[in-house]
């Protein structure tokens, strides 16, 4: 526990109070700022993600800073962290782990891939074919792999941080819409304007901060702070409000939103609320969430984007 | 407010525009069953009018349309053809193709269904036909249809004169209401369109009832116009039906005079049947030929040469008229109750000589008469309402309990009514039987009453009995009498075998006449014209009272209830006030403020809600609906329930000073983005108590009061403008 001094951090649920869980999330969003610069919106994201229980997909051009972000993540929480560079000629095998003979004990030996750990970054996921990507994704749903028949847990959290660019777009395998909806989140940095590059450019000259980056949190607090999430209020208005939302685009777009959708975005919601210290979910936190949670999720017709009908909905939908 | 959002489902106009279709149904059935109501046979109108409406139902859906219209002409057809066969005999050699147009025609231009022979099977031939196929077609959704079917037949009866006013106007909202609501089920209605539909109805309900352009007959106004008829207008100018009126008025003009040698009453019409609320005359006028029949009993002859010195729409002429000389006897007509009526009006100063057989009996000879009527008497005189109450015969029963001939209980009735009843023109018409009204309602009433009230309680007795109108002899002069208006009466006639109709007078005779010499010495002191012929100035001293009606009714028996003298005064009084606007008569409620008639007040409620729905339309209420419930906010049981009242009050007050929330706008981004002033933070407050209501886990008592009171200071404070902002 982080603060024990609290008279009902030891209540048994939820684990910790929404304050502890607001300030833990401050400390973590504090302690990666100190490694990025900018891009505070984009922590707060990949904190909702993280305590929504969801992985990450992070999509943009390449040197902005995606594996800098994951790995800062990681290392102000104290866990595991792993990467994957997916190439195309990655085996899915290489991504659970495989088992190999031992000639000392004449038996089969699970070596377990990189995707057993607490944070684990798969970089440029859309450069490995399909069948690889199908077994990460496999694991971010299940969070278990089953190698030769046998079914193995992958650690909680499990937290994974996909990165994707979009240039060089022929040697690609573009997700296809069905598994890229396993993200709760689908993120675009962006460049750094002109004196954040400047601060930028002055950090790293020396050192990179990231080598003396200290862990703020630990795996428990995570647990902890992800079961009070878990435990925010959402009412009856704000559930029907997203399911109006949901219509909204299956009424705009060719493929609107699934009902994990749904749900994923109920989960972001809850996290939301908790980064503002409330119990309980108001439709601004199912607004603030909506579009980084729902736009790759939508198969929009020629006139429109995934992030276009997101905003059509939120403008379009009465709030009650 | 959208104001293009569909009200209601469509199911909820579909309803509305069955229930119109109802009521046009109820409007023609009811005056069908109201004739049946008067002649017979009302159980059988109701059991056709739900059959034929049930098997529209069942049936509405399955039947193809040629079939079902083919349906209703085959119900009419055997309707009519059941009429035809029940008429009696004599009266069906009456029947021929161009009779029967004849007939149609005059039914159609103001002839009663009731005087037709047989009206009531005319009635329960008629009514299947148009309910089933108006149903028929409300059922398959149709509405247009369905109300020209139902149209026709409330049109009919309407050019019959049988609908009255609210008859009429139900049936004809019913028709707007099912067409317009019909179209709303088909086309989709509006909340517009719904209001305007709503202003419409309740336009038609109150104009009309407000105003007539036709005056008389059925259709009056369903308000008290500010002045009353004459009791002459109503009595004597009406041909074949009366409708029993409330106050009226004696006029003192000279209608005709009357070289006779005895004074008799001057009979005009002669009603049969009585529908509750007035008189019809039933039948078929024939043409006057020689030799009209004698009274069956002993008679003298008496000679009239009457001088109209107005034009005439009557033949007054003594009962039992006989013979008509000289050109006249071409234009006349006889009715089958054995009166006369002229072809064409008589015309000012032209005369006419009419010899009558005055019947000549004794009461001895009254009260051996025994009880064995003729067919025709039997199946004519003893008809009554099915819908008149029991303690008419009841009281009847026993104010005759010590008779047991007819004569003796029509004398014993006769002096009930002139003992219990004073006389007054001015009386507000009962809205029920009116001689179950006249003998437990009401205190007072005139001729008409009296006579009524008389023949129902012969009829309930099983006594045959008639209304006659006409006047009375009139005013003596040396060698004529002269006849003014307010001579004109309604009066009694019993039959007795081989006797023949006789005359009795309920009216209490002194009173009456104390009211007609009082209004003409009034006339004449107006110097009205009219009111005198050479012969009767009143300095000629030559006028006379009225002879006491000339058989034996006014004996012994009646002789000790004529009205006293203080009772003459009051009379005296009432006339006065009847020239003035009706004032009712008899309120016996003390000090009380009289409350309007049912009618006004139902008349009012129909205007309130034309003008509610008007104002909604116009965003009236809605408006004053908004400043009382930003104003006032009662505390509810439910906290959560009140914090989120608080804020949406919040939100008004914002919506008139800055802009409203967008729909898809959050409370919070609506909150952040108006109130950027020092009040930001009791807003703020108010929008937290809001979420936690609504979206949170929710709120305790304290902290709802809490942000219901600061709304009420909001409130307050923005009630001076500027002080919101610049604070």
């Amino acid at each position: 526990m982080t603060d024990a001094g609290t008279s009902d951090s030891n209540a048994p649920n939820p684990a910790l109070r929404v304050d502890d869980a607001a300030a833990l999330a401050d400390r973590i969003i504090e302690n990666v700022e100190r490694v990025i610069v900018g891009h505070h919106d984009a922590i707060e994201h990949i904190l909702v993600t993280l305590l929504a229980r969801g992985h990450l997909l992070l999509e943009d051009v390449p040197g902005v800073g995606k594996t800098m972000l994951a790995r800062a993540v990681a290392t102000s929480v104290d866990c595991s962290f792993k990467r994957v560079q997916f190439t195309p000629d990655l085996l899915p095998s290489d991504v659970t782990g495989v088992s190999v003979f031992n000639q000392k004990t004449r038996d089969f030996e699970f070596r377990e891939g990189p995707v057993f750990a607490n944070v684990v970054l798969g970089d440029e996921i859309n450069r490995a074919p399909p069948k690889t990507q199908a077994a990460l994704l496999e694991a971010m749903e299940e969070r278990q792999v089953t190698v030769d028949g046998e079914t193995r847990t992958l650690p909680d959290p499990f937290f994974v941080i996909a990165t994707q660019n979009d240039v060089e777009s022929g040697r690609t395998y573009d997700l296809p819409i069905a598994e890229i909806d396993r993200f709760t989140k689908k993120l675009e940095l962006g460049y750094p304007d002109e004196s954040q590059e400047t601060e930028l450019l002055g950090r790293v000259a020396g050192r990179h901060p990231i080598e003396e980056l200290e862990p703020v949190a630990s795996v428990e607090d995570v647990r902890d702070a992800r079961e009070t999430v878990a435990n925010v209020g959402v009412s009856e208005p704000v559930r029907a409000y997203v399911s109006r939302l949901a219509t909204f685009t299956r009424d705009r777009a060719p493929l609107g939103v699934s009902p994990r959708g749904g749900i994923a975005l109920v989960r972001a919601a809850q996290a939301r609320a908790i980064l503002d210290g409330r119990d309980y979910v108001l439709p601004d936190d199912v607004q603030t969430e909506a579009r980084t949670v729902w736009s790759h999720r939508i198969q929009a017709g020629t006139d429109d984007t995934g992030e276009s009908v997101v905003a059509a909905a939120l403008d379009g939908v009465p709030v009650e | 407010m959208s104001v293009s959002t569909p009200l209601r489902e469509t199911a909820d106009f579909r309803l509305a525009a069955l229930l119109s279709v109802a009521l046009l149904t109820f409007s023609y059935t009811s005056v069908l069953y109201h004739v049946t109501d008067v002649v017979g046979g009302r159980t059988l109108m109701i059991v056709l009018i739900v059959g034929a409406l049930a098997f529209a139902v069942a049936v509405g859906r399955v039947l193809r349309v040629r079939t079902a219209v083919f349906l209703t002409a085959l119900l009419l057809g055997g309707g009519l053809v059941t009429y035809f066969l029940s008429v009696p005999a004599s009266q069906r050699a009456l029947i021929s193709p161009g009779r029967v147009g004849e007939d149609t025609l005059a039914l159609l231009t103001g002839l009663s269904i009731l005087r037709l022979a047989e009206a009531n099977v005319w009635a329960l031939s008629v009514t299947p036909g148009p309910v089933f196929l108006s149903w028929y077609f409300a059922v398959r959704d149709r509405f247009g249809w369905s109300v020209v079917v139902g149209g026709v037949a409330l049109g009919l009866v309407v050019l019959t004169g049988d609908a009255g006013t609210v008859t009429t106007l139900a049936g004809v909202v019913g028709a707007v209401g099912a067409v317009g609501f019909g179209a709303f089920d088909r086309y989709g209605g509006s909340a517009v369109q719904f209001d305007t539909l709503v202003v419409l109805l309740a336009t038609m309900i109150v104009v009309s009832a407000s105003l007539s352009l036709v005056p008389g007959g059925a259709a009056d106004p369903a308000l008290p116009s500010r002045s009353s008829t004459t009791v002459e207008a109503n009595l004597v100018e009406a041909e074949d039906r009366i409708d029993v009126l409330g106050s009226i008025r004696l006029s003192p003009e000279v209608r005709f005079t009357v070289r006779s040698a005895e004074g008799e009453y001057w009979q005009t019409a002669t009603f049969n049947r009585y529908t509750g609320s007035g008189w019809v005359r039933a039948g078929e006028t024939t043409a006057y030929e020689d030799n009209l029949r004698y009274p069956p009993g002993a008679s003298r002859s008496l000679e009239q040469t009457v001088t109209a010195k107005t034009t005439l729409g009557a033949m007054p002429a003594a009962w039992r008229p006989v013979d008509v000389d000289g050109p006249a006897a071409a234009e006349t007509l006889v009715t089958p109750q054995g009166g006369l009526r002229p072809r064409t009006a008589v015309e000012t100063n032209a005369s006419y000589t009419v010899t009558s057989r005055i019947p000549e009996y004794t009461p001895e000879r009254l009260r051996r008469a025994g009880t064995d009527y003729p067919d025709y008497v039997e199946a004519q005189y003893l008809q009554l309402p099915e819908s008149t109450p029991d303690r008419v015969r009841q009281l009847t029963d026993e104010v005759t309990a010590n008779e047991s001939t007819p004569y003796g209980k029509a004398t014993a009735i006769e002096a009930y009514l002139e003992a219990t009843k004073e006389y007054s023109l001015t009386v507000e018409r009962p809205s029920g039987d009116i001689a179950d009204s006249f003998l437990f309602e009401m205190d007072a009433g005139y001729c008409t009453y009296y006579a009524t009230t008389m023949v129902a309680m012969l009829r309930s007795e099983g006594v045959p009995a008639r209304f006659i109108t006409g006047y009375t002899s009139g005013e003596r002069t040396s060698d004529e009498w002269v006849v003014r208006g307010l001579d004109s009466h309604a009066w009694v006639q019993v039959y007795f075998p081989d006797v023949g109709w006789v005359r009795f007078d309920p009216t209490p005779a002194d009173s009456r006449e104390t009211a007609e010499r009082t209004r003409l010495a009034e006339a004449r002191q107006n110097a009205n014209a009219d009111v005198d012929t050479s012969a009767t100035e009143p300095d000629a001293g030559t006028a006379t009272p009225t002879p006491t009606p000339m058989p034996t009714p006014s004996d012994s028996e009646t002789q000790n209830v004529t009205p006293s003298q203080s009772n003459v005064d009051a009379v005296e009084e009432r006339v006065e006030a009847s020239a003035t606007p009706v004032s009712p008569v008899d309120t016996g409620s003390g000090g009380l403020p009289e409350l309007p008639s049912r009618r006004v007040l139902a008349l009012w409620g129909v205007a309130l809600v034309g003008v509610s729905a008007g104002a909604r339309r116009t965003g009236l209420s809605r408006r004053l609906h908004r400043a009382v419930w930003l104003r006032y906010q009662p505390r509810s049981g439910d906290p959560d329930a009140d914090a989120v009242r608080a804020f949406r009050r919040l939100e008004h007050l914002l919506e008139r000073q800055y802009r409203a929330r967008e729909a898809s706008e959050t409370p919070r981004a609506y909150v952040r983005s108006v109130a950027r002033t020092a009040d930001s933070e009791r807003m703020q407050a108010v929008l937290g108590a809001y979420e936690r209501a609504r979206y949170g886990s929710g709120l305790t008592r304290a902290d709802a009061d809490a942000a219901v009171r600061t709304v009420d200071e909001l409130v307050r404070e923005s009630t001076y403008p500027g002080r919101l902002r610049s604070s």
